[in-house]
């Protein structure tokens, strides 16, 4: 299929939006899932969007860019995913092996415009020096302008110019090389579990991490009922918890009231 | 907590919702948050008639800030409170007070609003959307209700109880974390299986019987394939030199090689 201009423009505004949203008011929008459920929603075909989108999630899962780490793009990347996806014809695993790319070029970009925003910190100081405190404070909005930019133009050129590329990819791709790529699409979500299982106290709750994996593998639980589960225990151990902490100031009053008696 | 509702200034109001809606613009590497801070804090700075203590108050708002936003509206009204009660000679207590309270807040902020949600959330949503269903999706603008809630408290507890606060609010947060990370983990180990997708390919052939190295995979233990590649990228995230960028880019490699040697279908 053929893109239309107006998909075009909606998909360029929806990766402005999502970054602002990502950095500050956070419903989703950056997240891989979401955006390849607006690609697919623009597009016309919602299933191979949540596909795209939904595989590269799961290799972010747990990954933040705390103190200013820059980290894989997969929000742009589930978008040009999607798009080259759908526009190919050639499915839901193509357009996540081409996504993985885009999402770790974006990495430079991203590095780009945190870069140019010093330009506008040091504009704001001067400023501040000066006694101009409103212009100063401008600096922080005009910060707006390289941060969308750096996730608008890239989505904006590879959809104009992307399709004649894809199809030259797809011409030419030998089929070891298309199969293998499934397959490696099919391992690829044990990285986002394995940064998970790295960055969160696992040895202490190996436990849980038997019990849901026994729940999903032998009694073929979905996800959302294992969760279920996980929050029951959750909550038992938040007031398991809370009563020994009561126990132990119960404990320490009355030791101080001994204390007191001799 | 107690239930006594906290009266906001006009001022107080207004640096929370520049900060809710635009604190992360002006992201650099410099002074990282530092121009969001300051631009939220504008309507505060303006409030200041001396012109020697309103530059004096500006730069130190504008100096290096880095914190989780959802918690940096503790330290906000915190700093608020300060200058309604102490005026502006305050500037070195502000200064001091925003860097020790961003780094503990930081690791509390990023564990319980980024990685635990992103994880339980993120879970469920890829999965049901490789199931086919956007609806989880929802969730994550549910959360976000949840945390413009949060944040919003945040700043009023600052705003009322000053700077102790922090220990109590890091006190209770981190059960609520332990809580959470039971949950997660839960999850984690349930999306092992679920969304891991390899599987054996290999047959041996003897005299007329083949046997599946898949079937008899699953003798052992169902799903052994994914659980075996997930205790490869952990091993391998573990080591030197290796990073979640080069890990991805072996696993693509692994997989290849994998489907061309006929041991993963």
């Amino acid at each position: 299929m053929t893109i239309q201009w107006w998909q075009i423009l909606m998909l360029t505004l929806y990766a402005g939006l999502a970054f602002y949203d990502g950095n500050n008011t956070t419903f989703g929008t950056v997240k891989p899932t979401m955006a390849g459920f607006v690609a697919g929603l623009v597009l016309g075909d919602i299933r191979t969007g949540l596909m795209v989108g939904g595989t590269l999630n799961l290799l972010v899962l747990g990954i933040g860019n705390f103190g200013g780490a820059s980290i894989p793009d997969y929000m742009t990347g589930a978008l040009l995913g999607t798009v080259f996806a759908i526009t190919s014809g050639q499915g839901a695993e193509f357009g996540v092996t081409l996504a993985i790319p885009i999402g770790l070029l974006m990495i430079q970009l991203d590095i780009l415009a945190r870069f140019s925003n010093t330009f506008f910190q040091h504009r704001a100081e001067k400023l501040v020096d000066k006694g101009e405190f409103d212009a100063a404070a401008r600096m922080n909005l005009f910060g707006l302008i390289p941060q969308s930019l750096s996730r608008m133009l890239p989505v904006f050129l590879a959809v104009v110019f992307g399709s004649a590329f894809v199809e030259l990819v797809v011409n030419n791709l030998p089929m070891w090389l298309m199969n293998g790529l499934k397959t490696a699409g099919g391992i690829l979500p044990s990285l986002g579990i394995a940064i998970l299982l790295r960055y969160l106290p696992v040895s202490k709750n190996i436990t849980y991490l038997i019990l849901g994996f026994f729940l999903a593998a032998y009694l073929k639980v979905p996800v959302l009922g294992a969760a279920l589960v996980g929050l029951g225990l959750a909550i038992l151990s938040f007031q398991m918890s809370n009563e020994k902490q009561a126990v132990q100031q119960e404990s320490t009053v009355m030791a101080g009231g001994d204390m007191g008696d001799e | 907590m107690s239930k006594e509702k906290v009266m906001l200034t006009k001022e107080g109001n207004q640096v929370f919702w520049r900060w809710y809606f635009l604190g992360g613009c002006g992201w650099n590497y410099e002074k990282m948050q530092g121009l969001g801070y300051y631009f939220s804090m504008l309507p505060m700075i303006k409030r200041q008639t001396d012109p020697h203590v309103k530059k004096q108050l500006a730069k130190t708002e504008l100096q290096f800030f880095n914190t989780n936003n959802t918690m940096a509206p503790i330290i906000m009204g915190v700093d608020c409170a300060l200058q309604d009660s102490t005026g502006a000679q305050a500037t070195d207590t502000i200064a001091a007070l925003k860097t020790g309270m961003m780094g503990p807040l930081a690791g509390i902020g990023d564990t319980l609003f980024h990685v635990i949600p992103s994880t339980i959330i993120g879970s469920i949503a890829s999965y049901m959307a490789l199931e086919g269903s956007p609806l989880a999706l929802i969730l994550w603008v549910l959360f976000g209700l949840f945390r413009a809630f949060c944040m919003r408290s945040f700043f009023g507890m600052g705003y009322k109880e000053g700077a102790k606060i922090v220990s109590e609010i890091g006190n209770r947060l981190k059960k609520i974390t332990q809580a959470a990370n039971i949950l997660g983990i839960t999850v984690i180990g349930a999306l092992i299986p679920s969304v891991v997708n390899a599987r054996f390919a290999y047959e041996f052939t003897m005299g007329e019987v083949s046997i599946s190295v898949q079937q008899l995979a699953d003798q052992i233990m169902p799903s052994l394939a994914p659980t075996l590649v997930v205790f490869f990228a952990y091993w391998m995230l573990g080591r030197k030199k290796m990073n979640s960028t080069r890990v991805t880019l072996l696993l693509v490699a692994v997989g290849i090689l994998a489907y061309n040697l006929k041991i993963f279908a």
